[in-house]
Formats: C-alpha cells, structure tokens, sequence
C-alpha cells in the first residue's frame, strides 16, 4: 500500500510536464502590427499569395503565410530595425522589398504616391527619347527614309 | 511577365548574364550598322510606346493580370536585333524606376522577351506573309508573348530544383513546373490574342503613315 503511494506520488510529480508539451495553450492580447497592402498597379487586391517576412540578414523566415483576400499582410515586429517581405503567386508575379519599422511597430518611409508612379512613366519615356536622341549622335546619315522594313 | 528580383537563383541568373552582355554587346553592333538617321525618331516612339504599354496592367480571369508589350511590332519593324536592344532598355527602366521585373533577373527578361519573343514574332511573320498578312501579324504577336511566357515558366518553374535548403525548401521561387506552366501559360495564351490584334491594328496604322516599306 505504501510502494502504491509512492508510485502515485511519483507519477503525479512527473506526470504534468509531458501532458502539457501536447495541451495547447492560448493567450489573447492586444499589439501593435504592421499591416501591409500588395496591390497591382490598377489597384487589384494581391489576394490569398504566399509571403515570407524575414529579419535583416537572416535566413530563416520570421513569418509565413498567405496574403488576406485582400492582399494585406499584418505582422508584429520584435524588434526596431529593417524587415524584408518576399512574395510570390504561382504565375510569377510578386516582389521582394524592405521597410524600417520601430520597436512598436510603427512604420517609417510607407506608402508610395499614385502621382509617383505617373511622374516615373514621364521619367522613363523622356529617359528613353533622350537615349535614342544621343543614339542618332552616331547614326548613319542619308539612306531610304523609312529603314523600317518587314 | 516579368521576372521580380528574389525569385531566380544566382545558378540561373548569372548565367543569363554572362550570355545577354555577350548578345547585347552584339546587338549594339547590328543597331548601329542597321540604323539611319531617319530610322531612330521611330524607334523612339514604338519603344516609348512599348513602355508605356507594358505599364498598362489588365486584369484577367482567375485573378491574375497581365500587359501587352509591342515587342512583336518592333520586332517585325526594326529587325530581332533591334528590338533586343529597345526592349533590354525598356526592361532596364522599369526595373530601376518601378520595380517591375527585377535587375538580377534584368538578362534573364531581357533574352525572354527581347530576344527569343522578337525572334519568335519575326520569324513566324515572315513565315506565315505568304499565306495571309493580316493572320501573319496576329500569329506573330501571340507567339511573341507566349514564347517568352513559356521560357519564363520553365525558368521558374526549376527554380525549387535549382536552389533549395538541405531539408528541400525552396531558396527562390517555390513553385514547381507543374505549377507554373499552367498558372503563366494559361493567362499569356489569352494575352496573345489581344497582343496580335494589337500588332495588326499598329502595323495597318504604321503602313498608312508611311512608317513600313515592303521590301
């Protein structure tokens, strides 16, 4: 009777260490995320595509999953420094991009401008009339006037 | 259809470097030698327009979206060589001012779209004239598009091949080829037809303007 005892001492002391390595438990608590929106240029929802957010310089994934449906990806920092997000959808678009929060997660250097984007198409046709102007510095001159040909 | 930064491992993608400067270097060759003074204010314009156009992105079924490019048009205008160049430019630009394709996968866009989509366009144009012109320059711009669609598949879709951790997880681009040809294929198949009936509508209005001469 008193082996018994003891074993069931025994037992009682050991037992709850391995029950809780398979008892999930949960906490629910208030936080400060960063929220983050992936969206294609005409402004359609970058929806339900794999995203992979890594601290700097590591290789390890701090947090993956899929985007929401409508494409936002939400994440607590823990830490102040630069985050990296990697995203992909199967039929090849995504992109890889850096940002600086804090340490509670507030974000510095945010959102791109929709008059941005329209500033950078101008950039980009003056930019390339100015490298076809400088081009026709070292063209051949005379020849048919229409050398556009099938 | 163009491939960000981070999805093409250094395997893949120096490679395509080290092949693209060498046709690059050749191709400025052949632009300078094909090209007259007259010729370039041209060229401007069809490759400012091919910018523009691959800026325009249209939604498509399933979710996905897409661009028409003009590579077909420049390509059958200017000759394959010509076009490589103006599209390698085109890439180049987006890549530093938006982000849209990215510059390690700068060669790998660049021989896709620049080369073997102008080759596939040229090539199939001047093929299929004899029988139809009209259905030449259609064919010509679907086959510009899914050429380099497939190529670009098949480079993604080996990326989980190519570069993956000791426990198999993909370093790149993590969808295989099973994936990836139908999810870039199916798209671009539909793409292709609107950038053929935009490179017969483009070619009938460049040939009112004077801007094609029928050798």
């Amino acid at each position: 009777m008193r082996s018994c005892l003891v074993v069931a001492l025994v037992l009682c002391a050991w037992l709850p260490g391995p029950v809780r390595a398979h008892d999930l438990q949960h906490s629910i608590d208030e936080a400060t995320a960063v929220s983050v929106r992936l969206f294609f240029a005409d402004g359609r929802d970058f929806g339900l595509e794999s995203y992979e957010i890594y601290r700097a310089g590591e290789e390890m994934p701090f947090q993956v999953g899929r985007t929401d449906v409508r494409g936002r990806v939400v994440f607590l920092p823990d830490r102040a420094g630069t985050w990296r997000i990697k995203l992909f959808s199967q039929d090849g678009h995504g992109g890889d991009f850096s940002f600086i929060t804090g340490a509670r997660g507030d974000v510095q250097g945010g959102s791109k401008s929709f008059l941005e984007r329209h500033l950078r198409i101008i950039a980009g046709v003056s930019l390339i009339f100015g490298v076809f102007g400088l081009i026709s510095l070292f063209a051949r001159r005379g020849g048919e006037a229409g050398d556009a040909h099938p | 259809m163009h491939i960000p930064d981070g999805f093409i491992a250094p395997q893949m993608y120096l490679p395509a470097y080290g092949a693209a400067i060498g046709l690059w270097a050749y191709g400025l060759r052949r632009l300078r030698t094909a090209l007259r003074e007259e010729t370039i204010p041209r060229l401007a314009v069809l490759t400012a327009f091919c910018f523009v156009l691959m800026m325009v992105m249209l939604p498509l079924p399933g979710g996905t979206s897409a661009h028409a490019t003009g590579i077909a048009l420049l390509a059958i205008l200017f000759g394959v060589w010509t076009a490589f160049i103006s599209v390698s430019l085109v890439l180049l630009l987006q890549a530093l001012l938006f982000g849209a394709g990215g510059v390690t996968a700068l060669a790998l866009n660049a021989l896709a779209m620049g080369l073997v989509g102008s080759a596939a366009a040229r090539y199939s144009y001047l093929l299929l004239r004899r029988v139809h012109e009209g259905f030449g320059l259609v064919v010509a711009g679907w086959l510009s598009v899914n050429a380099a669609a497939l190529l670009m598949a098949l480079a993604l879709g080996s990326q989980p091949l190519l570069a993956h951790a000791e426990d198999g997880q993909p370093l790149f681009f993590p969808f295989g080829l099973s994936i990836t040809l139908p999810a870039v294929m199916i798209p671009h198949a539909l793409v292709g037809i609107g950038e053929g009936v935009l490179t017969l509508l483009m070619f009938r209005l460049l040939s009112q303007r004077g801007w094609v001469s029928q050798p």
